[in-house]
This record gives C-alpha cells, sequence and structure tokens, in this order.
C-alpha cells in the first residue's frame, strides 16, 4: 500500500534501493578498508619497543592521526553522484520518464523518496562503518573516540550536500552526462571562475602576474574548503631533536561551516524541487532542460573561455614581438570579442540541437553579450575595480612582505605603513614602469613580488617586473620609481631584522662554519675543510663566533652583504664573479626564549603550507664577497682561515676548476655509492618512521 | 469519462495538439486513430499526466489529471514502449504494481498468467521478447483493476492468436467491469473489431470523433441497375460518389440508408441492392476531401 503521507512512497523507496544497494555495498567496503581495517593493522604489531611508543605516541594520538588523515569530502562527492544518478535515472530516458510519470505518483513522492533512498544508500555505510570503528578503536584502548564520529558528521553533511547539488545538476539537464559534467561544474564552478579570471588577470593586468599563486579555496567550493577547513585536527608535537612527544594537540575544526552547508543544502534542495515540480518532461534528452539556464549557459561559457583565449593570444603574440601595453590589451580585447561570438554560437547549437541556430534574434542577443563582454574587459583595462592601484589599509593588515633576492615581511605598524608608502608611490609610476619591455627591450631585470595578509585570511600577491636601474638607457623617471624599494630593502637595519631574523640581536650562535679549499693535487681534486675547534670548549667556541656575527654585522652596516638590486643574472656576471668567494660562510642563531619568525616562512605562508611552531633557531648562509673585511678579518683573527691564500672567488675557483679538467661523467661509480653511503640513514632496529628517515 | 476541452501543446515553434477536444464516454471502447506526427502520443501523455498542457482542460471523472495521484491510481497505462525496472522480474513487478494501485487483485494476476504460460515469472522482464514484455504489462494493468485503461499501439509486435487473447481479456473487463479503453493505433482495420467509438487525428486536431454505429447509419452504398439510363436522383440525396459499370451504379449516399432506398426504389429499378460499408470505406469517404493524410491510416 502506498504511504499515507505524499512525500514517501515505500515502493518506490525500495525498487530505487533495489538499484543502488551495490554502490553502497562498494563504498561500505572501501570505507571499512579505510577506517578499522587499516587502523588495526597498523596498530597490531604495537609494542613496549616500537619508536613510536619510544616517541610517546599513544592510541589516542593514533586514532587522532589515523581519523585527521581520512578523506571526507571526496568520499562524499562521487557516492553522492553515483547514488543519485542511478536513483533518478529515469529522468534521462524518454521510456521510463513517461512511464514513471505516469504511475499513480506524484512528483513530491518521487523527488523525496528519490532523495530519502539516495541518502540512505550513502549514509548508511558511513553510519556502519563509524560504529565499526568505534568498537575496533575501544578494543585497542583509545580514548577521544568522538573524533570518529566527527568525521563521520563531515562527511555526513557534505554527502548531504552534494546530493543536493547533484539532484540540481540532473534537474538541470536532460541528458545523464551532461548532468554528471554540471554536477562537478557546479561544484567547481567558483574556483574555476576564479581561475578564469586569475589567469586572465595575470596575463593582461599590471602587477598580477602571480596571481594563479593566490588562490585560496572559497566557501563556493565546498568539496575543497571542507577538507581545508572542516577536518579532525590533530598535532603532535616533538621535541627539536625528534626524541620525544612533549605536546598533543587535537580540535575538531569548522563545525558552524557544517552548519552552513547543512542550511545549503536544504536549500539547494527545496529550489531543486520546485524545477522538479515545473520541469517539463519532453526536454528529456535536452542539453538544457531549464529555460532559464539556457542563457546563462550560453553567456557564462562564451565569456570566461573567451576571456582566457584572448589573454592567451595575447601573451603568445607578446612572446614572439614587444608589444606596448595598450597594443597587448586590444589584441586580447578583440581574440576574446571574435572567440566569444563563436562560442556563444557553439553553445546554442548545443542547446538547441541543431546547426540552424543564425538568425536575427540570436544575432541580436549575441551582440548585447558581446557589448557586455566589451564592458568587462574595457574595465579591467580600466582598472575600474582598483585591481592594479589597490593598496589594502592598514588596519586590515597582519603583514607585509617584499621578495625579490631575499624575502622579507613586515608586521610592525609604522614599519607597515612606510611598505604601504613604499608600494604606492610605486603604483603612481604605473604609466612608466609596466611599458619596460616595449621601452626597454634589451635591458635585463627582475621581477619582485610583494604580499599582504590580511587580517581576514585573504593574501594579496602582487609582482613587478622591473629592469636594472643602472643601465645606461634606462630614464631618470624609472630610476625614480624604483630606486625606493631598493632604498627600503636594502636599509641595513631592515636586512638585520628580517633576513638574519627577529633574534638578531639577542641570540647565541650556536655553531659557525667557514670553509676553506684544499687542493688534493695528487688526485687532480679539491675538498672543503672546516675548523671545528675541537680543542675548545661549547662557551669558549660560541664566544669566538659570536665574534665573527659582530663582524658581520657590521658589513652588513657597510651594505657589503644581503644587498639587493634589480639586475638580472648575467649584468657584471664577471666583476661579480671575481668578488664573491666561493668559501662558504654560515651560522645558527639560537634563543630559547623567544620564537624565532622565519620572514621566508611567513612569506610563503598558505592554508596548506608547512608551518613550523616553536622554532628557536635558523641557519644563516651569506655570500661573502672580498669586501667583506671585517667578516674577513674576524674570521682569520679567530682562527676560521690562516692565510688569504685559503680564499677563493667564484672566478679563481672555476678557473682552477677548468684546469683539473673535471669530468663527472669520468666519476667511478664506486666513488659515487661511497659518497651516497654516507647519507644513507642507519637504522638497525628497523623500527623508524620511514618518513622521518628520510628527513634524517 | 475522459473529456479534453481545447488542448494547445506547442514544443518551441511546433504546435503538436492545436486546441484539440476529445470526450469518452465511461464504458466505451474509443479508438483514436491518425497517421504518424498526428498528434497521438501527445494527448495520450496529457492523459496520463506526464505532460502538461499549455491551454485547455485535460479531464478525467471530471477531475484534472496532472499531478494528480488519486485519479491515477483508477487508471492504467500501456505505453507503445513498456517499461520495467532493470533487474525485475514478472513478480517484482506484480509487487510494484501492487503497492502503486490500491485495487491492485493479485488473485486475478495469477489467474490472468495462467493464460500465459509461455511467460516465466522469475525471469528478467527486459530478457523476455517484446511480445512477452507486452503480455507482462497487460497482465499487471488489467490486475490493477482501473476503470480507464490508456493504450498506445497496444498490440504491436504482437501475434494474432495473442491479440486475440489480449483483446478478449479488455472486452470481458469491459462487460463485467464497466472498464472504459482508450486506445490509439494509426491502422483503423485494427480496432475495427473492437471499438465502439472512434476519433480521427490529424496535425493536432481531432477531425472527426463519433460512435460507429453513427458512422454506419450515416453513410450507404447502394447498387442500382435500370433499363436505360439512370434517372436523375432527387436533390435530397447527397452522393458522394458514382461509379458506373455499365447499367449498374453504384451510389455512396450520405444521410438517412431509409430514406435513400425509399426515393430511390420510387424511380422503379431493375435492380436495388443496400450495403453496409466497412470502417475504412466510411472514413475514405466522409474524409476524402479533408486531407490526404487519411489514406495513410487506412491503406
Amino acid at each position: 500500500m502506498q504511504s499515507k503521507t505524499s512525500f514517501f512512497n515505500m515502493a518506490l523507496f525500495k525498487k530505487n534501493i533495489s538499484r543502488t544497494w551495490i554502490a553502497g555495498l562498494l563504498y561500505f567496503v572501501l570505507l571499512l578498508l579505510m577506517l578499522p581495517v587499516f587502523f588495526v593493522i597498523n596498530t597490531a604489531n604495537i609494542n613496549g619497543d616500537d619508536w613510536y611508543t619510544r616517541l610517546g605516541y599513544t592510541m589516542e594520538m593514533r586514532l587522532y592521526e589515523h581519523m585527521s588523515s581520512i578523506p571526507t569530502t571526496f568520499l562524499a562527492i562521487i557516492i553522492s553522484i553515483i547514488v543519485t544518478g542511478i536513483t533518478f535515472w529515469y529522468l534521462f530516458n524518454r521510456r521510463d520518464n513517461y512511464m514513471m510519470h505516469s504511475f499513480p505518483v506524484s512528483r513530491r513522492s518521487l523527488f523525496f523518496t528519490g532523495i530519502l533512498s539516495s541518502l540512505t544508500v550513502s549514509l548508511l555505510p558511513v553510519v556502519l562503518v563509524s560504529v565499526i570503528m568505534t568498537i575496533a578503536a575501544a578494543a585497542r584502548g583509545c580514548d577521544g573516540l568522538a573524533c570518529i564520529w566527527y568525521w563521520a558528521l563531515i562527511v555526513a553533511v557534505s554527502t548531504l550536500l552534494f546530493t543536493a547539488i547533484a539532484i540540481f545538476s540532473l534537474m538541470i539537464s536532460g541528458q545523464i552526462i551532461t548532468g554528471i559534467i554540471f554536477y562537478f561544474i557546479f561544484n567547481f564552478l567558483y574556483l574555476m571562475m576564479e581561475i578564469a579570471f586569475r589567469l586572465t588577470a595575470s596575463i593582461l593586468i599590471w602587477g598580477l602576474s602571480e596571481a594563479m599563486n593566490g588562490i585560496q579555496y572559497r566557501i563556493w567550493t565546498p568539496v575543497l574548503y571542507i577538507s581545508e577547513k572542516v577536518r579532525v585536527v590533530s598535532e603532535v608535537v616533538t621535541d627539536d631533536n625528534y626524541e620525544r612527544v612533549i605536546n598533543f594537540q587535537h580540535s575538531f575544526s569548522g563545525s558552524h561551516l557544517l552548519a552552513i552547508y547543512a542550511v545549503a543544502a536544504l536549500v539547494i534542495t527545496i529550489v531543486s524541487y520546485q524545477l522538479y515540480r515545473f520541469k517539463k518532461l519532453e526536454t528529456v534528452l535536452d542539453f538544457i532542460a531549464v529555460p532559464f539556464m539556457k542563457p546563462v549557459f550560453s553567456v557564462g561559457m562564451s565569456f570566461f573561455i573567451s576571456m582566457v583565449a584572448g589573454a592567451f593570444i595575447s601573451g603568445m603574440v607578446e612572446a614572439l614581438t614587444s608589444l606596448s601595453y595598450d597594443m597587448k590589451y586590444g589584441i586580447a580585447i578583440v581574440s576574446a570579442l571574435i572567440l566569444g561570438v563563436i562560442i556563444y554560437f557553439a553553445t546554442q547549437m548545443l542547446i538547441e540541437k541543431t546547426l540552424r541556430v543564425f538568425c536575427a534574434k540570436k544575432a541580436f542577443a549575441c551582440a548585447i553579450y558581446s557589448l557586455a563582454a566589451l564592458g568587462v574587459l574595457l574595465c579591467m583595462r580600466l582598472d575600474v575595480l582598483g585591481i592594479e592601484n589597490r593598496v589594502p589599509a592598514l588596519k586590515d593588515i597582519e603583514w607585509a612582505g617584499i621578495e625579490n633576492e631575499y624575502a622579507m615581511v613586515f608586521t610592525d605598524e609604522m614599519e607597515i605603513e612606510a611598505f604601504r608608502q613604499m608600494h604606492q608611490n610605486f603604483l603612481t609610476d604605473k604609466k612608466e614602469l609596466r611599458n619596460i619591455n616595449y621601452n626597454y627591450p634589451d635591458v635585463d631585470g627582475k621581477t619582485f613580488s610583494i604580499r599582504y595578509k590580511l587580517k581576514n585570511g585573504d593574501i594579496i600577491i602582487r609582482s613587478y617586473p622591473v629592469i636594472n636601474t643602472e643601465a645606461s638607457v634606462v630614464s631618470s623617471e624609472y630610476v625614480a620609481a624604483t630606486q625606493p624599494i631598493l632604498d627600503f630593502i636594502n636599509n641595513p637595519g631592515r636586512i638585520k631584522e628580517h633576513i638574519i631574523g627577529n633574534i638578531w640581536n639577542d641570540c647565541e650562535i650556536k655553531s659557525m662554519e667557514f670553509s676553506t679549499i684544499v687542493d688534493a693535487q695528487e688526485n687532480n681534486d679539491y675538498y672543503m675543510e672546516y675548523n671545528e675547534f675541537d680543542e675548545l670548549s661549547t662557551s669558549e667556541k660560541k664566544a669566538k663566533y659570536k665574534r665573527v656575527y659582530e663582524a658581520f654585522l657590521k658589513d652588513i652596516e657597510a651594505g657589503k652583504v644581503f644587498q639587493q638590486d634589480f639586475a638580472g643574472y648575467e649584468y657584471r656576471y664577471e666583476e661579480n664573479q671575481k668578488e664573491i668567494l666561493y668559501n662558504t660562510f654560515d651560522f645558527v642563531i639560537r634563543n630559547p626564549d623567544v620564537d624565532y619568525f622565519s620572514d621566508q616562512e611567513t612569506f610563503y605562508d598558505s592554508p596548506n603550507g608547512f608551518y613550523r611552531e616553536n622554532l628557536h633557531e635558523q641557519d644563516i648562509y651569506a655570500n661573502l664577497t672580498i669586501n667583506c673585511t671585517n667578516t674577513l678579518k674576524a674570521l682569520k683573527d679567530e682562527g676560521f682561515y690562516n692565510d688569504e691564500n685559503e680564499l677563493m672567488t667564484n672566478y679563481e675557483f672555476s678557473k682552477k676548476y677548468e684546469n683539473y679538467g673535471y669530468d663527472s661523467e669520468a666519476i667511478e661509480p664506486e666513488a659515487i655509492d661511497a659518497e651516497r653511503a654516507e647519507y644513507i640513514f642507519e637504522d638497525p632496529d628497523g623500527d623508524l618512521d620511514p618518513l622521518e628517515a628520510v628527513m634524517n | 469519462m475522459i473529456q479534453v476541452s481545447n488542448v494547445t501543446k506547442k514544443f518551441g515553434d511546433f504546435i503538436a495538439l492545436d486546441d484539440l477536444n476529445m470526450h469518452v464516454e465511461k464504458g466505451a471502447i474509443y479508438g483514436l486513430v491518425g497517421p504518424n506526427g498526428a498528434g497521438k502520443s501527445t494527448i495520450i501523455r496529457h492523459l496520463c499526466g506526464v505532460y502538461k498542457q499549455d491551454a485547455g482542460q485535460v479531464l478525467i471523472d471530471g477531475q484534472p489529471v496532472y499531478e494528480n495521484q488519486a485519479i491515477k491510481s483508477r487508471y492504467a497505462v500501456i505505453p507503445d514502449d513498456v517499461f520495467f525496472f532493470t533487474q525485475a522480474n514478472t513478480l517484482d513487478m506484480m509487487k510494484f504494481y501492487k503497492n502503486m494501485y490500491p485495487r491492485f487483485d493479485e488473485a486475478l494476476f495469477k489467474k490472468i498468467m495462467d493464460c500465459f504460460p509461455a511467460i516465466n515469472p522469475k525471469k528478467m522482464v527486459r530478457s523476455l521478447s517484446k511480445g512477452m514484455q507486452k503480455q507482462v504489462a497487460f497482465m499487471l494493468s488489467i490486475a490493477a483493476r482501473p476503470e480507464l485503461m490508456i493504450l498506445d499501439e497496444p498490440v504491436d509486435g504482437l501475434d494474432p492468436v495473442m491479440r486475440r487473447q489480449i483483446w478478449s481479456l479488455i472486452m470481458s473487463d469491459v462487460a463485467e467491469n464497466g472498464l472504459t479503453v482508450l486506445v490509439s493505433s494509426h491502422n483503423l482495420r485494427e480496432l475495427e473489431d473492437v471499438c465502439d467509438h472512434v476519433g480521427i487525428m490529424n496535425n493536432g486536431k481531432i477531425l472527426i470523433e463519433r460512435s460507429l454505429d453513427e458512422l454506419q447509419t450515416s453513410i450507404t452504398k447502394i447498387q442500382i441497375a435500370f433499363e436505360g439510363d439512370m434517372p436523375k436522383l432527387p436533390d435530397d440525396i447527397t452522393v458522394l460518389k458514382k461509379i458506373s459499370n455499365g447499367r449498374v451504379h453504384t451510389l455512396i449516399v450520405k444521410g438517412e440508408p431509409r430514406a435513400a432506398e425509399q426515393a430511390i426504389g420510387q424511380m422503379n429499378p431493375l435492380l436495388m441492392d443496400v450495403l453496409p460499408l466497412t470502417l475504412e470505406e466510411i472514413f475514405i469517404y466522409e474524409l476524402g476531401g479533408e486531407n490526404y493524410a487519411v489514406k495513410d491510416i487506412i491503406f
């Protein structure tokens, strides 16, 4: 008998389940393998003497680490479309479609029974596996079983959302394949639009050539955003030597997002139901079954594809010949408009299922679209949105950074304001600055980057190609526009604070090395030698290092080291090689009481990036030149080398290197093996974590 | 039972149903005839609640059909291309129909099954031959105890024996339970023996809709012979067609046959025979000038 409520029909429910249960079973088996089976296998061989146990790992830590590694949305996005697709298969076949709607059952029943059966098949495996996982983890003596159910909750909400998106996509088209394609398009629509815009911007908009690097997942791309923001978070912190667990933190992040996505799923489901309610069944096998989506699809595809293609064409032309900024943009606009018209009619052919789409009505619509596209491209050209000129407000900035040869990140408010002013002044001369390829085609240069991390989590990235300010043909206006940047980054105070680091003035020098090159003429070879001062106590060595460090700071003050310019690698190459020492110089600074702030790592910080905490020391490498007189004198005085003959410039080294007639192919294989053997980590017990072994 | 009033349906610029009117009495067996593309399947899909008309009304038993679960449970549909779930056998489909149709009679289903011994109820329906699938569809529909059966090209693909068997099942249901049947076909000959009402469709319209009795009494074939030339017939006799073979003349006369017989009898013919017309002859003469497509439904 039919159910009394018209939202649900038991006969249909059973019939739907009978067609989808196999997908649910496979999903269950997959989850079973990923969760309890894998966990039990991983923890089966634990004894008191394994590496993890010696490190102090508890079963709870292992459980959290296991659960935080299990995918959530990537499973849900696949199972949802499979099950929903099978359930609503009848919508994409005339015979099935007509017959199903001839039965005494309302569309409301068909829709909600379909959704309910899809969710049953998708969610039941998650619940069952979570129960089994809970039992397995409890049997292994794990605490913190809640993480299993938080994972289940994430998967459940994701499944709810993706099922809603799947049914929405399937309502849009009359073809199953197109419906599935739409499903993935809708899931990644925002990201794809952003990529299209960023690709275009990276080619056309001055300062945005690194635009593709700044992509952050947004709430509109749930498959990636949920994975990143909503998860079982666990962090096992070890000491610096990876010998002991000193802290274990765990949490469940993003529960508020789950609530938002659950509401979104509900809204999408209601919208989908309305589409189904008013769906004209004669649209079965139509490319797009909903009238209002036809222009959206046609215009959207035409605009984004032609915009990216137009930008690429102008970029390709620019690669072949020097173009002024206006000419480059002109090519992009014309290309985009022509391609836009072609794509517009191509999409019309897809929608109408005929080649006969050329009529006055469509030509008029295409003309309107082209005008709108032209408007958008001109707005980009004229920077109506102020993207090129954008310098964020001081109050919004968490940090500001610049990278040329070295990365510097500023967190102090006054420094950020100075940075902003420098950036703003630079932008006022953009007409002079952005035409360098056309005005100075033969002058080499670099690209420097600016990044702002905003307090709302956004990262603004700009990168500007610049040319060697010392080149004779470069105008004084150009030099005036760019020199403040160099002055800013070559300031000795900033070099010490940001290249050496925040503890530069309050640190001990843990170690220091200066290499000398020892000639081994009998072997027709050389080797690097370091004075390790083994005869000295640790405090004596540190005092020695400190004295060299003080001298090194004086060279920084004198502008002899860590100086940056905009010249290309080839500029004054030979002169530079005659000044830069081949002898390597590096040291480790340390302050156990203050966290080391790494400008480099902060500059490239991203939500997915590696972020090291509790870091108190840092290796500093410096390319010394023969002009670093203070450092060299101190190194000699302190016994790092004894004679000026032990110093060798790159130029001298390469001369000698050439004289040796060194040929890498002539190296004996045994010698390579012997050298390699020194770097193979020995693990006699065989109980080390493979990753740690590699890191060691 | 069925009342279709001024229904219009467009697919893009194409007018599939053009202000169509149709009326089917309760207990009637209504044959809907028309050439391919006339709009038969379209109006049937409106009657099944699949399509929604752009204008007009589609009523069954006085109620609109579209999204009307209650009214849909009172009729059964057998489309030209029958539908069964993948992997479902006859018994699975029976269970599904039983849950869908509140008046489904399982005992009747088993009884009907005995009439079709060739069908293995445990075999997947989709693996059966097209004819067998049609038989299963009939078994299910009849067992659903509908008040109305809508059949679209129902016996296409069935052998003559099976056609007769199926029609006899339907006719007995009509006789016993007052079942109303709407059956569409592009072949008039097929419907002649079973229908009591006929509607002819072309270009999205019903051209003519009458009971068979009414049709058969409205046109008569009279064969007459006179000694000499045939005299002029009275003006009140409408002759649709006249064929002469020597002294023997065959007249197709429109109107009341007795009145024509009387009027011609007063002219002292040597020979006079009043002959019945087949359904196809009636439609040829009735609609011969209307549209060339009428030929398609007869020949």
